[in-house]
């Protein structure tokens, strides 16, 4: 297209250049709808038309619909009002020319609407022009532009008379027609985001009722820890948060998203340990302990598998009973050594804990338990850590 | 003489679209956006034909249909909603609606309604 310059009320306009800038906006927006909006403002921005609108192909409803119209004066449609079916007399014209062998590059305009039918005599013909025109009209269109991708019409862009009230020139023309396949193709691209983003959503969503399918058969084995899961995880996320807060830390969300799977997790390794120890009323003997004590080796090795993709949920599943001092388990890790995703699930867990009520004993008050996390700062928990749940609790958030 | 529509829409864009509409096919037409204006504006001009939106603020559509059969047993209502509601279907023809369209509106087939039931005795 030819880059010259246009006088348009007093500016000079460079569609050239026009054509750039808003191909460029257009790379960055993902919603259709948006992306629509953008350009009828371009439109009626740049080229002072009294209103610009889409109808845009609706593949659930097989049917166009008017989708946005916008402008300062004229006709204002809200958006689904209007539907123009396939077989209505605009749309039908613009399929069947789908070629683009048409003149004016496939854009109708009502003056060359006039001019066909004043060169045919064919009365079926008139009779066709004759609706198109109307169905134009009622639209207030002076201009509509098709827009196709992959030789089908996906949209029309509806254009109301120049501010100036002249014919629109072949280089505005020009420049609707290829702002329109410009269109086309970011409609497109972001359809396919669009889809891409909800399939991946999905993949999510059905990986997140996975976990949650995994620990529910983990409270269903270790009657002790059911149901306490949910506050666990609450306490985790909280206390990552308050991290973030004192610049402690800068989890990002994948991190948080490690932290709900390894706190939703982290005793999974039970499902390999005997019912029998895992219930078992009394106190246990030492060799039941160190049966106990595999949970935290047998759940990394269950989540070996991904480990790649969730590395920080492996490590805080693997040690989530290590100690500060170093007298934990599995690997006896110290102080900064521990995965602080562990020492965070350690806090929390330990807390939930001593908060609710065991077969064998009451539920301690959120004061004593936090007297037994204090007293053991610095021994079994990460200092940091505890402070933050001491500060969450005193903010009333817990 | 032409015949008279009142349409009823608490979007002021959709009356005046639709106004335009009737107006270029010799209709005269009458908007309002909210129920007690419907039945002030039925009972001073008696137009020959109501389209009257469901969904609205205060009365609803099928509250003023209601109301409007009340004062004219044989008032002629179309219904116009947005939403794909069976059961608000069937409450219309209950109440003695003539037909109901959806949005998005078909410019052809609203017409094509309108021009059956006006033509009827």
């Amino acid at each position: 297209m030819e880059s010259t310059p246009n006088i348009i009320n007093g500016f000079k306009l460079d569609y050239k250049r026009e054509l750039e800038r808003a191909a460029k906006s257009m790379i960055l927006v993902h919603k259709p709808e948006t992306l629509i909006k953008l350009i009828a403002r371009i439109i009626i921005q740049k080229v002072h038309v009294t209103h610009a609108g889409i109808l845009l192909f609706d593949k659930q409803k097989d049917t166009y619909v008017f989708t946005v119209s916008k402008g300062a004066r004229g006709l204002k449609i809200p958006s689904g009002l209007i539907r123009l079916d396939k077989d209505t007399p605009l749309i039908t014209f613009f399929a069947n020319n789908k070629d683009r062998r048409i003149p004016n590059k496939g854009s109708l305009t009502l003056s060359y609407l006039e001019s066909l039918t004043k060169n045919t005599s064919l009365i079926d013909l008139v009779d066709k022009f004759e609706k198109i025109k109307l169905q134009m009209q009622d639209l207030e269109a002076e201009a509509c532009i098709p827009t196709f991708f992959q030789n089908e019409l996906i949209g029309v862009l509806v254009l109301g008379q120049k501010a100036t009230n002249g014919d629109f020139t072949q280089e505005e023309l020009d420049f609707f027609q290829a702002l329109s396949s410009d269109v086309a193709m970011a409609i497109r691209n972001a359809q396919l985001f669009e889809d891409l983003k909800a399939y991946a959503e999905k993949e999510h969503q059905l990986f997140l009722d996975t976990v949650i399918a995994l620990s529910t058969a983990i409270d269903e084995k270790d009657h002790y820890t059911h149901g306490h899961t949910q506050r666990a995880i609450d306490f985790s996320m909280m206390i990552a948060e308050c991290l973030n807060r004192k610049n402690v830390s800068n989890f990002d969300s994948t991190f948080f998203e490690n932290l709900k799977v390894a706190s939703l997790l982290h005793d999974i390794g039970k499902i390999g340990i005997p019912e029998a120890i895992l219930n078992k009323p009394g106190k246990l003997t030492n060799e039941e302990f160190e049966i106990i004590k595999q949970h935290s080796t047998k759940g990394a090795h269950i989540l070996e598998p991904l480990k790649g993709t969730l590395k920080e949920a492996y490590l805080g599943i693997k040690h989530h009973h290590e100690r500060y001092d170093g007298k934990g388990y599995p690997d006896g890790l110290k102080g900064d050594e521990i995965p602080i995703i562990a020492a965070i699930i350690s806090v929390s867990d330990a807390f939930d804990a001593m908060t609710s009520d065991r077969p064998y004993r009451k539920a301690l008050s959120n004061k004593e338990a936090v007297e037994e996390l204090r007293k053991n700062i610095g021994t079994q928990f990460h200092p940091i850590v505890v402070n933050c749940l001491i500060e969450l609790l005193d903010q009333g958030r817990i | 003489m032409s015949k008279k529509i009142l349409i009823v829409d608490d979007e002021v864009d959709v009356c005046e679209f639709m106004q335009n509409f009737f107006r270029k096919r010799k209709y005269e037409v009458l908007i309002c956006h909210n129920g007690n204006d419907a039945l002030n504006m039925f009972t001073s001009n008696n137009p020959d034909l109501v389209l009257l939106d469901i969904k609205m603020e205060g009365l609803d559509g099928l509250q003023v249909l209601e109301l409007l059969k009340k004062q004219k047993s044989d008032v002629k209502v179309i219904m116009v909603s947005g939403t794909e509601n069976s059961g608000a279907v069937e409450h219309a023809k209950q109440l003695g609606a003539l037909d109901f369209i959806h949005k998005p509106l078909k410019l052809e087939e609203i017409e094509k309604v309108v021009l059956g039931i006006l033509n009827k005795p």
